[in-house]
């Protein structure tokens, strides 16, 4: 397990590295920030000087551990378009994207854990195919579309939920959360169940697959033939050799999330690094863009790390693999 | 009745159909037999001749599109074929316990082994949690495990074949059943551990005088451990009889044909093998008549018109119109 554990984890360490050489080279490569950071009428005394502080006159390999060693002293270079630290600029927005996700990956959960293990449990049932049709629908609908009619329906027809923003937000200091007022959880409400149309529908479809497989095993038939109750074959006997691909999609599906919210976030003005990114692209921002980029790999990174280590709890067989 | 003790299992025309795209196809034809308490009854046959299904049908766990269609199963006087689901339940791994063929797939890969026998012996005896456990200990122990506290523990897939065979064969008697079906128990595993096994099966059985019904197709197998035997040919039994009777003065000509068609050393160490003209008939291509006439050397023209009725005589059993003398082959 600790070799496991260990392995894992260099593992991880060696894919940030390489994305953020990749990231480095763009911020390298592309754009002039000395015409960025400069005022029209420097000299050239000013302009050799900022080469020499950014330590542009360096090598490739210098530069690059230059870059390493500022990022783990937290500091993530500076946005050509405001100037500011990139550091704030992604610390003011990550709470709420943050927020989204979760809540999102909540509603999946609740929602699509229950109904996949119904629909594989009765595919044959007339609720189970009902439910089968309506997850086409999630699956097949664009993120944006889903979020228009929700806003259509929820907030210009009934009028029960706000279209955009956070709703009111409360600061702990490190963190900025909408999730202790009602009105954020009244604003979070139909971003987070946009979001989760899709990943519900999907869950629903992957773990009725994985059910009906599972169901026609012969340890399943085994376990019949020992006459242990329905309810301990399929929830107990069954589920767990389905957790493996669910778990590891959930995970995916957060990063995703968390990284591309972009057009979510855009429908309902939510306040979040979707909406960063969107910005800093178009803005050829290539500081931010670069930082955003390491970002999203670690996120990616460390939720796979979390799932990969969750792993042997549910199947120790992954430990023999590894060996 | 001459037999003074009723039998424990009793099985009549039990019929088995499979459902074929609107086309229904006889799997099992009206097989009927018995097993006496304590006794074990071989039941042999090429494959695709039934006796998978015949096991499955008995506890009621055949896979769609096989449905049992027709007869009567009585366990001790109660009938199964009539039971609800629930009580059936009950029955499987309560009453009857059943040996699956490949130890490689038939154990749960993430759930203990400890924890899978648990849960055999709380779904039929009303044991405490302490007592359950060891049980299921006492249980890997009798199968022959070493170290059972540590095998309680592991997963199947720490285990070699020939282990979880055992542990196979401890999830399938630790309920105390009065009867267990083994199907093929021994097939998927080495030679070497197949008489391991088997061994192990006989002292189990020896012990707790249970019945068994051991199905397969290895004359060998039957002659190590088998009390009688049925034949089965094509979904129908062809004969049934004391192991010794059968082997020595078979009434069948299949069945004679099936034991000359195993290799076994005579007695200066020459291998004698004949094979039986012809194949099997597949699902749905039974021809008319006895099944096996048309690869038989004795069939007349009453084998290929009319299905032969089994005629019992005194211990024994055979469904043929020309059976062999009862003479020594």
């Amino acid at each position: 397990m600790l070799n496991y554990a260990a392995s894992r984890i260099v593992q991880t360490i060696i894919v940030l590295l390489v994305i953020s050489f990749i990231a480095f080279l763009l911020v390298a490569n592309i754009g002039d920030p000395l015409a960025a950071l400069l005022s029209a009428d420097a000299t050239v005394n000013e302009r050799l000087e900022l080469i020499a502080k950014l330590g542009l006159d360096q090598p490739l390999w210098t530069r690059f551990l230059h870059f390493i060693g500022n990022m783990l002293q937290g500091d993530f270079g500076f946005s050509y378009r405001t100037q500011d630290p990139v550091a704030n600029l992604i610390a003011e927005r990550l709470p709420a994207t943050v927020e989204l996700a979760f809540v999102s990956l909540l509603i999946t959960i609740v929602v699509g854990v229950p109904a996949g293990i119904y629909c594989g449990v009765n595919p044959n049932s007339l609720f189970g195919r009902f439910i089968m049709l309506i997850s086409t629908a999630g699956i097949t609908l664009p993120n944006f579309v889903v979020g228009i009619l929700l806003i259509a329906v929820f907030s210009v027809q009934l009028g029960l939920l706000p279209s955009f923003g956070r709703g009111t937000v409360v600061d702990l200091g490190f963190w900025k959360t909408g999730l202790l007022t009602v009105s954020g959880w009244r604003a979070i409400l139909l971003p987070a169940a946009t979001l989760s149309t899709f990943q519900v529908a999907f869950i629903i479809r992957m773990l009725r697959t994985q059910l009906m497989e599972v169901g026609q095993s012969e340890h399943i038939r085994f376990a019949r033939a020992r006459g242990l109750s329905e309810a301990r074959i399929w929830y107990v006997y069954a589920i767990k050799n389905t957790l493996l691909p669910v778990i590891t999609m959930l995970g995916l599906q957060l990063g995703n999330i968390i990284a591309f919210s972009v057009v979510t976030e855009n429908v309902f003005a939510w306040p979040g690094l979707g909406s960063l990114f969107l910005q800093s692209i178009q803005g050829a921002d290539i500081p931010v863009i670069a930082i955003y980029l390491i970002f999203v790999g670690l996120v990616f990174m460390v939720i796979n790390l979390i799932v990969e280590l969750l792993y042997p709890l549910i199947d120790a067989r992954v430990l023999r693999r590894q060996s | 009745m001459i037999n003074a003790t009723a039998p424990l299992l009793d099985v009549r025309d039990l019929t088995v159909t499979i459902n074929r795209e609107g086309r229904l196809v006889t799997a099992l034809d009206k097989v009927s037999f018995f097993v006496n308490p304590g006794e074990v009854l071989g039941i042999v046959g090429e494959s695709g001749a039934g006796k998978s299904i015949t096991g499955a049908a008995i506890i009621d766990l055949l896979v769609p599109p096989l449905k049992r269609t027709g007869g009567t199963i009585t366990l001790a006087g109660e009938r199964l074929d009539q039971l609800s689901p629930k009580a059936m339940r009950g029955v499987r791994g309560g009453r009857i316990g059943f040996v699956f063929q490949d130890p490689m797939t038939s154990l749960n890969p993430v759930i203990t082994i400890g924890q899978q026998l648990c849960d055999t012996i709380q779904a039929h005896l009303k044991l405490g949690g302490n007592q359950t456990k060891k049980r299921a200990h006492d249980w890997l122990d009798r199968v022959g495990l070493p170290n059972p506290d540590v095998q309680f523990k592991r997963y199947p897939h720490q285990l070699s074949g020939g282990m979880r065979q055992r542990v196979v064969i401890a999830l399938a008697l630790c309920a105390d059943p009065v009867l267990v079906i083994a199907d093929e128990p021994t097939t998927a595993l080495d030679v070497s551990v197949q008489a391991h096994i088997l061994e192990l099966l006989r002292d189990l059985h020896r012990e707790s005088n249970v019945s068994m019904m051991l199905i397969t197709h290895d004359l060998g197998v039957i002659a190590k451990m088998a009390d009688r035997v049925a034949v089965l040919y094509a979904g129908r039994v062809a004969e049934i009889g004391p192991v010794g009777e059968l082997f020595n003065a078979p009434r069948h000509p299949y069945t004679r044909g099936l034991i000359r068609a195993t290799p076994m050393p005579s007695a200066t160490g020459e291998m004698r093998l004949d094979q039986i003209p012809g194949a099997m008939p597949g699902l749905g291509a039974v021809p008319p008549g006895c099944a096996f006439n048309p690869r038989c050397f004795r069939a007349e023209g009453d084998c290929r018109a009319t299905i032969p009725p089994l005629y019992r005589q005194e211990s024994s059993a055979f469904s043929c119109f020309h059976p062999l003398e009862r003479v020594p082959a």
